[in-house]
């Protein structure tokens, strides 16, 4: 019996919660009859199990709402508010009863009566309006109580899948058991390392690695939680709080599907309805404030998650008055917190932030005059405690969205071991977006007063070594130290300069103690393969403590004279070799990579045979199609190099880089396919050669055909040329474009193209506007002015009239 | 009713700590440094699969280091609690005995150190000698820790 009764609770417990949006939906558009039948199912199913679990005020309760309900749905008239609020009160009351079983305590038996009354005569009132069908609303109401309606709930749960219940410490358990059985993995890993390595005793090994590898991965989904559970009282809340404030509020909801981590849910559910409760109190005006101000009455407020890369991003998002700065900043002045003086000097974004000024948000007067405000402090610090950043865009008089990015779970994350004044340190991979040596040549670092700052590929850093802001010396070193371009709790990277950085690691992150926390630059701590615990870094909050201004400056790029030089006629260049993700070894011109950067496999996405990754924030076209089936299994991250030739950008996906060989310019072998252009022998091997040019053009060659207004008409200037006529001309026309023989005497127009293969021609093409593309017989050009195109390149000499054509729709 | 105690010394003075607050006497193997936090955390220390969080007592309540602190030949001796979910290893000079006390803590008689002051709950008698009895809580929620909001 006693089992019987939890499960009753339980059970009603989780209907509830579902329910909340579907009354609030029910307001909205009272004439859906589906959403009345989920209720009033509710009530009946309630009603049901109670009259045998001997529950009689449960069973009065769902009786006296399931009465009105069906008489609602029996008759035309639609539910109108002051019965959905009475319905809401028996379901509220419902719950109440219903923790008050769970705890074994009895509530008191205070006015279940009066609600019933309440919810009968606001019915009544209701139904005034159509007597009619009030009357067959009695009827039906009258024969409701027949016992062929008390029918078992169990159809309804036949269509979802067979689940269990299972108490949330055990699953705890389970987590902390499997965290330490991947601990206890990695110190025999370190062992078996440390040995002189039986073969069969690491493949035992290799396989009872990867069982507990898929076995964390199965644990970790159990953990998992749509956000629906996030969001699922929001609804009722804003119908409340909207009511209450003589508001109007067009709630939307967004991306219930996402998954996270259940503890990620529980700590983000209080910011989050700080954050809802602040938008309609402050945010949005009344309907009378917005008619005046030309807004439409209602206004809106969307909720909506999504997921990048490895963090959920929660965006609260209205049309409200926004946040008023000025009333910020004389709020932070005349509460003494900062001097006017220093006010002054702060960027707009930076005086948005001081609504995160603790200490703000105590003087309560500030939510009249500036609209928010009040717990923001608190909403950054619960956000900040689990590794998340929480962001304003602020549009005074038009809305303001708020984003919290907070990561997919806490437990285990990828993580880099730096070195930093003799001690090791972890940082979450997700942080970081970039590691340089300090001697690269693309970093220029300067110290000023102190301060430092680095200049990487044109865009300058706050810098800041880690050393200095954990008090410890930097320790002379051999080699170079290194950079770890870092995101700050506001988004904006900063540089941290530390000795090296070892390694790489899956980390099981644990709290650290308060006392640790309180240093404010570390998010947790970790015991890694070596066994020796180490503390993870918060990137956020080293900048905060070495109070590091965050700027990003794009800085003019200097020309550098020796990049041209350097390409002469030389025989060999730099090429990096690396294995495509299908496996073949292949060597790209190393000038043509800007640099290569793991892109987490989510943020690559396919359409219509065109696949594109997201880095940053831009969209690069990707020079194939990435699936997640393309990976290594366990891997999240494809290894992308980013091409740029100053106009395009491009990312090709590959499955590792290799090393930087010296390539011979001359191919021993030409075989033109898809990318490739040919072989080359490396230490007496052959690999195949990237053509750089046909790679390139696949940036701007792929344009849309509407874009296509006027075609392009090739003019081949020798008609006679066998090879022009048999090779080229089909060639051209194949790839569709209208081709023209120049001995013809037809005028070259500006919009044409000319092509010549032969130096005898030089004289006709002569005083004509048209670009001209030359062709030449030999692989090889004739030296660093020659601009030909080998003639059996038929990528690149495709490319250059793509390109042509492109500038002109530029222009 | 007769409670169980740890008795054990803390910067050269007699302590006792009550049994119920305390987990296990651990010898510590390795010591991580934790920079940027205050002295008294003396690291974090690897137990199996856990990691306990030292809290050097000795620079807690005098501000004088424990002497093994920072030397790792030297035998270590912590006592491991639980608090809020966090474990933590209290450096010790050494652990004496565990027993019962028949009489109840007495007051803090005779004018003590101010450094003990804080800690001092009582005083626990036994065989003769006097013990402070100090509390894990007090060590390990006050002190000089800047409180977070």
């Amino acid at each position: 019996m006693d089992e019987l009764l939890t499960e009753f609770v339980a059970e009603t417990q989780e209907s509830l919660e579902a329910l909340t949006t579907v009354v609030v939906a029910l307001e909205a558009d009272p004439s859906d009859g589906a959403l009345l039948d989920e209720l009033f199912r509710f009530f009946h199913t309630v009603k049901g199990s109670c009259s045998f679990l001997n529950l009689p005020r449960f069973e009065k309760l769902s009786h006296a709402a399931e009465d009105v309900l069906s008489d609602i749905r029996a008759g035309d008239n639609a539910a109108d508010a002051a019965t959905i609020s009475a319905v809401l009160a028996v379901m509220d009351r419902i719950a109440e009863l219903c923790s008050a079983v769970e705890m074994g305590e009895s509530l008191p038996d205070r006015d279940d009566e009066q609600l019933i009354q309440a919810l009968r005569r606001s019915h009544e009132i209701a139904r005034g309006g159509s007597r009619e069908e009030a009357e067959a609303g009695i009827a039906v109401a009258e024969e409701v109580d027949v016992p062929g309606l008390h029918a078992d709930p169990a159809p309804r749960m036949a269509t979802t899948a067979r689940t269990v219940r299972l108490p949330l410490t055990l699953i705890d358990q389970l987590m902390n058991g499997v965290s330490d059985m991947v601990l206890a993995r990695n110190e025999l890993a370190r062992k078996l390392r440390a040995g002189d390595g039986d073969p069969e005793t690491q493949a035992a090994f290799d396989r009872l690695s990867a069982c507990i590898a898929d076995m964390r991965d199965t644990i970790s989904k159990t953990r998992m939680q749509r956000v629906d559970r996030l969001f699922m009282a929001i609804p009722r809340m804003v119908r409340d709080l909207g009511r209450d404030l003589g508001k109007v509020i067009d709630l939307v909801i967004e991306g219930g599907e996402v998954e996270m981590d259940r503890e990620m849910v529980e700590m983000v559910v209080d910011p989050l309805t700080h954050l809802v409760r602040n938008s309609i109190d402050h945010g949005i005006e009344t309907p009378e404030q917005r008619r005046a101000v030309g807004k439409a009455e209602a206004g809106s407020l969307r909720l909506s998650a999504y997921q990048s890369g490895s963090q959920i991003v929660i965006e609260v998002a209205d049309d409200g008055r926004g946040i008023d700065l000025d009333a910020v900043v004389a709020k932070v002045v005349s509460t003494g917190l900062m001097s006017a003086k220093d006010v002054a000097g702060l960027s707009d974004q930076a005086k948005l932030d001081l609504i995160f000024t603790p200490g703000l948000s105590t003087a309560g007067a500030v939510t009249a005059v500036s609209g928010r405000g009040v717990g923001m402090d608190i909403v950054r610090a619960n956000i900040e405690r689990i590794g998340g950043v929480i962001s304003l865009a602020n549009d005074p008089g038009q809305g303001l969205t708020i984003s919290m990015r907070v990561p997919l779970t806490l437990t285990i994350i990828p993580g880099l071991i730096l070195n930093a004044g003799g001690l090791h340190f972890a940082i979450p991979r997700p942080a970081v977006i970039e590691i340089l040596h300090d001697n690269n040549p693309a970093v220029a670092i300067m110290r000023l007063g102190g301060g430092l700052t680095a200049t990487i590929r044109g865009i300058r850093y706050s810098m800041i070594d880690l050393e200095s802001v954990i008090g410890l010396p930097v320790l002379e070193q051999g080699g170079p130290r290194t950079l770890v371009l870092v995101r700050s709790a506001s988004g904006v990277p900063y540089i941290l300069g530390v000795a090296q950085v070892d390694n790489h690691e899956e980390l099981v992150v644990r709290p650290a103690a308060p006392m640790v926390m309180a240093a404010g630059i570390y998010a947790g701590m970790t015991l890694p393969d070596n066994g020796q615990p180490m503390l993870l870094l918060d990137a956020g909050g080293i900048a905060q403590v070495a109070q590091l201004p965050l700027i990003v400056e794009h800085v003019e790029p200097e020309i550098s004279a020796d990049d041209t030089e350097e390409e002469g006629p030389d025989t060999h260049y730099e090429g990096l070799r690396f294995v495509e993700l299908t496996g073949e070894e292949r060597i790209i011109r190393l000038s043509l990579v800007d640099r290569v950067e793991d892109i987490p496999i989510e943020r690559c996405s396919g359409s219509g045979g065109c696949c594109r990754a997201l880095v940053g924030d831009k969209l690069v076209r990707s020079v194939r199609e990435i699936g997640p089936d393309m990976l290594s299994p366990g891997t999240r991250h494809v290894t992308c190099l980013r091409i740029r030739d100053g106009q395009h950008e491009l990312c090709y996906p590959v499955r590792s880089v290799l090393d930087i060989d010296r390539v011979p310019v001359e191919l021993a072998m030409v075989a033109r396919q898809d990318l490739v252009a040919g072989l080359v022998l490396i230490d007496g091997r052959e690999v195949e050669v990237i053509d750089s040019l046909a790679l390139l053009a696949r940036a701007s060659g792929e344009r849309p055909p509407e874009e296509d207004d006027r075609p392009v008409r090739c003019i081949i200037m020798d008609g006679e040329d066998p090879w022009n006529r048999e090779i080229l001309a089909p060639l051209l026309v194949e790839a569709g474009y209208p081709i023209q023989w120049g001995k013809e005497g037809h005028a070259i127009g500006p919009d044409d193209i000319v092509l010549l293969t032969g130096q005898d021609e030089e004289d006709d093409a002569a005083g004509t506007e048209a670009p001209v593309i030359r062709l030449r017989a030999l692989s090889v050009p004739a030296g660093p002015d020659d601009a030909s195109i080998y003639r059996y390149d038929r990528e690149a000499l495709l490319g250059a009239i793509a390109m042509v054509r492109e500038e002109r729709q530029r222009a | 009713m007769k409670d169980l105690y740890l008795f054990a010394r803390i910067a050269g003075t007699a302590v006792a700590l009550c049994v119920d607050e305390i987990e296990a006497v651990v010898r510590l193997k390795g010591l991580s440094r934790v920079p940027g936090v205050p002295d008294h955390v003396a690291g974090l220390s690897a137990l199996r699969s856990r990691v306990l969080t030292v809290i050097d007592a000795s620079a807690l309540v005098t501000g004088r280091r424990h002497a093994g602190r920072d030397c790792p030949e030297a035998e270590r001796y912590a006592v491991m609690c639980d608090r809020s979910g966090h474990s933590y290893g209290i450096l010790v000079d050494g652990v004496d005995d565990i027993g019962t006390v028949a009489a109840a803590a007495m007051p803090v008689c005779g004018r003590i150190g101010a450094e003990w002051a804080p800690y001092a709950r009582g005083v626990i008698e036994r065989e003769g000698s006097p013990h402070f009895l100090l509390s894990a809580a007090d060590l390990l929620d006050q002190g000089p820790v800047p409180q977070m909001t």
